[in-house]
């Protein structure tokens, strides 16, 4: 049983790439789904590293996914640069931007730093219906081309989903692994007590901006296959209620987990399969199920999900 | 229409929005000095207030029965959330009190969409009349009520918070929580009462702004994010300061949509917040930057 505790993970690897010839019954439409499950995963744990662990709260981190959205989407569509190259730009422009924009939006604190963030998602998606002739303005840009790597395209659903799935792997691997570094114990020290962590010597302002970096830099990852996926984007997809939304799944899952935004992205996404008959009643049970949970389960879906797994581990242990 | 008039047009709308940007930052203001909270489910407020006023004067009761009605529906709400929702979870961090608003605001708009359908809603104005004509410009009278019911409901807050017993422990929860329990004041009782007359100025906004416009179950986001940036430029905990932003964002977003295009107003208005916040990260009424250590 304890095997079973320690390789878990071995299990969610297998379930996902069994996924679609199995469950799924290779439906395009199942995979599409998954796929856009899969790019607000990589949206929820990439916010978890800045919010969960640093503590620095962001109402507008849709503003790096739409910038990898365009930056893949304007590259490959209007200038034919390959997918990988244009989706690799996208990452160095959001990295750069949050380098820039870093330190003296993260100098500012809860309410303020907020209003900023969520000043700079506004901001973004202002410039690019602005600028209309590169971005194809409020209509948005058509004819993104499918993701393709080395000549082999990903066009099909079925052969995306492993893709994106690949990149998710990737993506909370990346990100557990430098959680459980000096690097992740920096910024919950960060996270816990500025003052103090300052006093021991960490340069805050420093891994805030490096944290800030990479949350952006994963966060338009997921734009750049999130383009590729639609092959149509516009504003609105990329506005301040994305960015709520990304908010609202990390807390819905468990912040500072990693795994619980995965939880709460998949939990939020596939709700709606459940529940399209009521269309209308979509939003207020959103707000309701995440009154619940911050009500009475403090540590999100993953901590639901721990204490299952602890109460049934010890109890197959007794056996 | 010649120049000058129509700079003076511009200086009606903006005051008009000025205005409600105003209500809206004075009743984040209130909630925000009192429990340390800037509630996003503000805009819900003022969407719900405004409705209901269309749902009762539809049913045939006269205005400004309907409007105390409403007022006092709003209030009773905010309290409410208040009661049920904030107050368990008071004690967490920052960001969960922050996302719990945002239930709360989903939750609400929710509601919203359900009762009142997603088609819009248009009140009759408040007095009818033609449109004045003022130094060559139009002025709907429903305007003058705008200002006034801003002008009467600054006027009673400023009443209620330097006059009365209540007003005043109020402005002792906001000055030191502790200080003030100790003093016997109950901080859960003036945290409840902030969010009543929160969300009653916010309902109070939509109502004054809703023959203008055509109110949906939406319509509430925009003016929220307005409001707070207002509060924000203001300082957060300044009424004063809430107001004259709310003013100065109104009237910047006027010329800037009448000179300019209408594209720019917000790009603009989030620079001034962004460039306000860099160099003086408290706001310019805020207190001067500290550290507590």
């Amino acid at each position: 049983m304890t095997r079973l505790a320690r390789y878990w993970w071995l299990l969610v690897l297998l379930c996902i790439a069994l996924y679609p010839p199995t469950l799924g019954g290779m439906s395009p439409y199942r995979c599409g789904i998954l796929v856009f499950v899969g790019i607000y995963v990589i949206l929820a744990v990439s916010l978890d590293l800045l919010m969960g662990y640093a503590g620095q709260i962001s109402v507008g981190h849709a503003a790096f996914f739409a910038i990898g959205a365009y930056a893949s989407g304007i590259l490959t569509a209007k200038y034919g640069v390959s997918p990988l190259p244009a989706m690799i730009a996208g990452v160095l422009l959001s990295a750069g931007v949050a380098w820039a924009m870093g330190r003296p939006v993260l100098a500012l604190r809860e309410y303020y730093l907020a209003m900023a963030t969520l000043a700079l998602n506004v901001i973004v998606v202002t410039l690019i219906t602005g600028m209309q002739s590169l971005t194809g303005g409020a209509s948005g840009l058509r004819d993104i081309p499918a993701f393709s790597l080395f000549g082999f395209s990903f066009e099909s659903d079925v052969r995306y989903y492993y893709f994106v799935w690949s990149v998710v792997v990737f993506v909370v691997l990346t990100s557990l692994a430098l959680v459980r570094s000096s690097f992740g114990r920096t910024l919950i020290a960060i996270q816990s007590d500025e003052t103090a962590a300052s006093s021991f010597g960490i340069d805050c302002p420093a891994y805030k901006v490096r944290v800030y970096v990479l949350s952006a830099a994963f966060a338009s990852l997921a734009g750049s296959l999130f383009a590729h996926h639609m092959s149509f984007i516009a504003p609105d997809d990329f506005g301040v209620l994305t960015s709520i939304n990304i908010l609202v799944m990390l807390f819905l899952g468990g912040s500072g987990t990693i795994f619980g935004p995965v939880l709460g992205a998949g939990f939020l996404k596939l709700l709606p399969e459940v529940t399209y008959k009521f269309q209308d009643y979509e939003m207020l049970l959103n707000g309701v199920i995440l009154i619940v949970v911050l009500l009475f389960l403090p540590r999100g879906l993953y901590g639901v999900v721990t204490a299952v797994r602890n109460g049934l581990v010890r109890s197959l242990g007794r056996q | 229409m010649g120049d000058a008039s129509a700079l003076v047009q511009f200086l009606f709308s903006g005051l008009t929005t000025g205005s409600i940007y105003a209500l809206i930052a004075v009743s984040l203001v209130i909630v925000y000095k009192v429990s340390r909270l800037i509630c996003f489910a503000q805009g819900e407020f003022f969407v719900i207030g405004a409705l209901t006023m269309v749902t009762l004067v539809s049913k045939g009761l006269p205005m400004p029965v309907a409007f105390g009605l409403s007022v006092l529906v709003a209030t009773i709400l905010g309290a409410l959330v208040e009661r049920t929702l904030i107050r368990p979870i008071q004690n967490s961090g920052i960001g969960n009190l922050i996302v719990m608003t945002i239930a709360i605001s989903l939750a609400l708009r929710g509601s919203a969409l359900l009762i009142w359908g997603k088609e819009s809603h248009v009140l009759a104005p408040f007095s009818a009349g033609t449109p004045l004509r003022v130094l060559g410009a139009t002025l709907q009278p429903q305007v003058l009520w705008i200002v006034g019911i801003t002008f009467v409901a600054l006027l009673v807050i400023w009443l209620f918070f330097e006059k009365t017993t209540l007003g005043i422990a109020m402005r002792a929860c906001a000055e030191n929580r502790l200080g003030a329990s100790l003093m016997g004041i109950s901080t859960q009782k003036a945290a409840l009462f902030s969010w009543a007359w929160g969300a009653g100025i916010g309902a109070l906004a939509g109502m004054a702004v809703s023959p203008l416009l055509f109110m949906q179950y939406t319509s509430g986001v925009m003016p929220m994010v307005k409001g707070f940036i207002a509060m924000s430029i203001g300082g957060l905990a300044s009424i004063a300061g809430a107001v004259v932003a709310g003013y100065l964002l109104g009237l910047v977003e006027a010329y800037t949509i009448g000179l300019v295009s209408s594209e720019f107003s917000d790009p603009i208005v989030f620079t001034i917040l962004i460039v306000v916040l860099l160099f003086r990260p408290n706001g310019l009424f805020g207190a001067r930057w500290s550290r507590e250590v």
